[in-house]
């Protein structure tokens, strides 16, 4: 009997082994970002707090750059507002129409702060500093100064976890500006600055360097939120389209500030686009 | 009893700040980041239970998948290399060693002791990066990654081993 218990010891470790590698596997499969807890991941009370002290003293050796690419982002989008102040008075013969101040009643923008962040994985994910007790849900599009920075897929009371557009799950409905062409943006890995747009008929005008910006499709961002720009021009591995390589406008290593949008008429959209 | 394991606790503590406030945000030309906690399970001591061992590579990969991220992969990989390691070491040892060795340049010799780290280093590495690659279809980018990262973590891990405990 004695024998047979040191045997059956002998080899604890062994059932031990398989037991934490079966649990590894299970965090590693059954877990996903998309539903169910978010406990364990960045976004949970303790990770999340650490993150937010380290946050904390880095964001003040990154604020020059930060506030120079808002700077210049505010110079382009004056410019844009002062042409097309332009456009349409040379159009309506006058500009009474747009000395109204121009409000976007259905949604709200709720200032963020990035407290973790990552580029190098397949599957990058962040966490912002605001939470289901500042109005953020599931599923609100994040942006920043210069773009789209992803959607938010699980919330906290303080914090929220976001689906980086460098995520090999994201998918972003964006077009072509100044065409009808869209298509979705699609991160593959690898560098964080090149992404993919899919399914560009062939008969589209394409020159590198024109702009993909967010379609609008999704309820998630509005139109027109700049995405990038085409960098390189491919035939789509069944050589029916093109495929765009996109050099991405944000550059998702060096954000800090960030912004979600709230859009009030989602849940209407959504229970219209389900029926 | 309880001495040594509150040691290690603080060790392991160390190493898992390190690795999450600073060597999860480098990145050599934009490829894996530098990892060093696998260097907690490389120096249990000669003599830990096997159990023992285990429970330190998964407990350490549980704290560094939540704070990265990356749930399942670390742990994975730490605690597979904590079943080799006791194996490993009474097989790389020195033959007159002491029954209570611990890994180390000075008490495995230098030579000894840089095939050990770089063995379990890479088989965690291995590990590591075929998980989190996971139906990855860009081989050569794992591969890559896979490298820079060993690399990066081989110079890291024996320079802080001879910080640590310089050969006599």
């Amino acid at each position: 009997m004695h024998d047979f218990i040191e045997r059956i010891t002998a080899y604890v470790h062994w059932a031990l082994f398989l037991i934490l590698e079966v649990l590894s596997g299970f965090l590693l499969f059954q877990y996903n970002h998309y539903q169910g807890s978010v406990w364990f991941t960045q976004a949970n009370i303790v990770a999340a707090m650490v993150h937010e002290w380290e946050a904390e003293a880095l964001s003040y050796l990154r604020m020059p750059a930060e506030n120079a690419a808002l700077a210049r982002r505010n110079i382009i989008l004056q410019q844009n507002i002062d042409i097309l102040r332009h456009e349409l008075a040379q159009a309506k013969g006058d500009t009474t129409t747009i000395k109204r101040e121009w409000t976007n009643s259905s949604m709200t923008l709720i200032p963020a702060r990035i407290i973790d962040n990552s580029v190098r994985r397949r599957d990058n994910m962040l966490v912002i500093n605001v939470g289901s007790d500042d109005g953020v849900a599931p599923e609100m599009g994040v942006v920043s100064g210069t773009g789209v920075v992803g959607i938010v897929s699980d919330v906290t009371s303080h914090h929220a976890l976001v689906m980086s557009i460098l995520n090999s799950h994201s998918s972003i409905s964006c077009r072509l500006r100044g065409t009808e062409y869209f298509g979705y943006l699609k991160w593959k890995g690898g560098r964080p600055l090149r992404a993919y747009m899919d399914d560009v008929p062939r008969h589209a005008h394409i020159q590198k360097g024109d702009v993909v910006e967010t379609s609008g499709f999704s309820n998630v961002f509005p139109a027109g939120i700049f995405l990038g720009k085409v960098a390189e021009i491919k035939n789509s591995s069944d050589g029916l389209a093109y495929e765009l390589e996109i050099l991405l406008s944000t550059d998702l290593a060096n954000i800090r500030h960030v912004n979600v949008i709230d859009n009030h008429n989602k849940a209407e959209l959504d229970s219209l686009l389900s029926q | 009893m309880i001495v040594p394991i509150l040691k290690r606790l603080a060790w392991a503590l160390l190493l898992l700040l390190v690795q999450v406030l600073i060597l999860d945000k480098v990145h050599p030309w934009g490829y894996g980041a530098p990892l060093l906690c696998p260097l907690i399970v490389i120096t249990l001591p000669m003599g830990t239970s096997r159990t023992e061992a285990l429970l330190w590579g998964f407990g350490v990969g549980f704290v560094a998948d939540i704070f990265a991220g990356t749930s399942g992969i670390s742990s994975a990989a730490l605690t597979f290399i904590a079943f080799i390691q006791p194996a490993l070491l009474e097989l790389m040892a020195p033959r007159d060693s002491e029954e209570q060795l611990h890994p180390s340049f000075s008490e495995m010799g230098r030579w000894n002791y840089f095939q050990f780290i770089a063995l379990l280093l890479l088989i965690h590495h291995i590990i590591y990066f075929a998980l989190e690659g996971f139906s990855y279809f860009f081989l050569e980018d794992i591969a890559i990654s896979m490298g820079v990262s060993y690399a990066a973590s081989l110079i890291l891990i024996v320079l802080v081993e001879h910080v640590r405990n310089p050969k006599k």
